[in-house]
């Protein structure tokens, strides 16, 4: 793969990421904006449902993160019994992985498309045109499928995935996240 | 096809699928696509996103994000050292010594994290060096951490009850209040059997401490205050009703960062670096959790969970004799699988099993919760396993050996679940805020 879309793919991938903290730390703003809204009687409506679109972002923006990061959980025992032919199990992982990924973002953008042409609102207090919130699951959809798709053509290309899965026996855990990603090593 | 061939190839598919390696939360995407276009031979694209969109957009799983973010924030602080500061000089008297703090300590940080995993690191970091230096026994202090920190799922705030809850659509806060008994019944088991350990030992010699008077140990519980305030914060106002899980976990990261900028960690990597941790740990599971949603729908188009109730119903089971077979059942899958996939992959079929027969659900969070805690430290893929080699260079069997003793008192802890249900049950009675309702 040409150097500059491999770094193109990689600032993809690491601003969906950022995206998602960003839709984190909002989700904590809009909590505790409800919170003193209670206990000062000021009106702050559909605080409820606005978080729920930021964990939707923060959850679509960062699948192809995560998984770049190895983050996203997997049963590998078969795969390492594989040995040296862990490269065709590698296949058909990456490889069906790509098809339900391809699958998923199409229905989710078919999806999205057609809360747009119906002027679909949110049932909540807030009455949110919701095709506004469901673009970030298009978007993060379609991201991830392009993670799967560069994964799989690196993999036959090169014989090596992008995504980094080193062991956890090599070094300390930097990060609770780590570790959790390493779970199914 | 019939019922019988078309749960088989359901099944099959499932394990196929899983036991190859492919992604949890896309395996259960492409088996529930099976499920409901080929075996109820309808259109699946729309009822999926539809169920993935509201399954995601929840405002219960907002909780999620905000717990792990926190465990991330207090991960990169000093609170391990000055946890063990604060614990060590009252628990280096009793019998057992400073093992103890290992679990003391992972009781106390199990109260501010939800994870294991958070637990297990950040009092590991400290504890094992210091019980090191102390000549204590390698296997105990490994044993007692392994074990230990498996509190982390049980007792508030936890990551588990958070995924159970959402998946059965009950109180995430009423899980909460239900675990916290058991997990101090669960540590308190711990206790004596480093107690026991230490008294019956011939060999127990570890270096002690300089004792202190009463004034010092006093003076040294100085360092317990900034945990003991978070705990006061996040679990305190779940249980006086004025927050919900979700606002108590917005309070715990506020809470968790004061505390690091108080101690001078926070600086903007680290604050970036925890947020970004969040972020992969939080899709993670909610890859899962959306695949989850989608197999559940998938289940009931195929009437997989209710024929299989039913079949169970004709068995006349007791209550004893259906928990005891969903007991080995989460065992063995927790071998291969880890607890948030074990319960978000079988709730849908267990569900109305234990609805059925009349089980308490929340009772039966804190239940299946401690047996996915015996799963954290079973071979091949027990997860405090790995993490407890990343922390110590142990081999996996050396591990899994001595944590043995910790499982065994979790089989005892199941058992007198069992037989005291009020454990679990009596907190939320007595903490539900509208008693009429």
């Amino acid at each position: 793969m040409p150097p500059t879309i491999r770094r193109a793919l990689d600032v993809l991938y690491t601003a969906c990421g950022a995206i998602a903290a960003v839709a984190i730390v909002a989700i904590v703003l809009l909590i505790l904006t409800q919170v003193a809204a209670r206990m000062f009687a000021f009106p702050f409506r559909g605080g409820a449902q606005y978080a729920g679109y930021a964990m939707a972002t923060a959850s679509f923006f960062g699948f192809a993160y995560a998984l770049q990061h190895g983050a996203h959980i997997r049963v590998s025992l078969l795969l390492t019994a594989l040995g040296r032919h862990r490269f065709w199990g590698e296949v058909w992982c990456y490889g069906f992985s790509t098809i339900v990924a391809i699958w998923f973002a199409w229905q989710a953008c078919l999806f999205t498309y057609q809360t747009w042409r119906f002027k679909d609102v949110s049932q909540g207090l807030d009455a949110t045109p919701l095709w506004i919130p469901q673009m970030a699951m298009a978007i993060g959809s379609v991201v991830l499928a392009i993670a799967f798709v560069d994964n799989l053509i690196t993999l036959l290309t090169t014989g090596k995935p992008v995504v980094d899965e080193g062991g956890l026996e090599d070094s300390a855990p930097t990060s609770v996240a780590d570790v959790h990603a390493k779970r199914g090593e | 096809m019939d019922q019988l061939t078309a749960s088989l190839v359901f099944v099959a598919f499932l394990f196929v699928l899983l036991g190859s390696g492919v992604w949890v939360g896309l395996s259960l995407i492409g088996v529930a696509y099976v499920g409901i276009e080929l075996i109820a031979g309808r259109a699946s694209g729309g009822a999926m996103i539809n169920i993935i969109w509201g399954a995601s957009s929840s405002w219960t799983l907002t909780a999620l994000p905000l717990f792990i973010w926190m465990g991330e924030i207090l991960f990169r602080t000093r609170l391990s050292e000055d946890m063990f500061k604060g614990l060590s000089p009252w628990l280096g008297r009793l019998p057992g010594g400073l093992v103890h703090t290992n679990i003391v300590g992972c009781t106390v940080f199990a109260a501010v994290s939800g994870s294991s995993a958070a637990t297990l690191t950040t009092v590991g970091r400290m504890s094992i060096p210091e019980l090191r230096k102390r000549e204590y026994p390698e296997h105990l202090v490994i044993g007692t951490l392994a074990g230990a920190a498996t509190l982390g799922l049980m007792i508030p705030p936890s990551l588990m009850f958070i995924v159970y809850g959402v998946t059965i659509n009950e109180s995430i806060r009423e899980l909460f209040i239900a675990g916290t008994i058991p997990g101090l019944v669960l540590a308190s088991l711990f206790m004596l059997y480093v107690g026991g350990y230490a008294l019956i030992s011939k060999k127990w010699n570890p270096v002690a401490d300089k004792p202190m008077n009463i004034g010092q140990k006093l003076w040294n519980s100085r360092f317990l205050l900034p945990v003991i305030a978070l705990i006061v914060l996040v679990i305190g106002s779940m249980y006086a009703g004025i927050a919900t899980a979700t606002e108590a976990a917005a309070f715990g990261v506020i809470g968790a960062l004061v505390l690091a900028a108080a101690q001078g960690s926070l600086t903007l990597h680290a604050f970036k670096e925890s947020l970004m941790g969040a972020v992969r740990t939080s899709a993670m599971i909610a890859l899962i959790l959306a695949g989850a949603a989608f197999l559940s729908l998938a289940m009931g188009y195929t009437g997989l969970p209710r024929a299989l109730a039913d079949s169970i119903a004709t068995l006349e089971l007791s209550r004893f004799e259906l928990l005891m077979a969903l007991l080995v059942f989460y065992i063995v899958l927790g071998c291969f699988l880890d607890g948030i996939s074990s319960i978000v992959l079988t709730m849908a079929i267990v569900e109305p099993m234990i609805r059925d027969a009349g089980i308490d659900v929340i009772w039966f969070g804190v239940f299946v919760t401690v047996v996915i805690e015996m799963a954290q430290i079973t071979p091949p893929i027990g997860f405090n396993l790995f993490v407890m080699q990343g922390l110590t260079k142990h081999s996996m069997g050396y591990i899994a050996k001595a944590a043995l003793p910790m499982f065994a008192i979790m089989v005892v802890m199941a058992f007198l679940l069992i037989a005291f249900p009020e454990m679990a049950t009596w907190l939320p009675d007595v903490l539900r805020p509208n008693p009429n309702g």
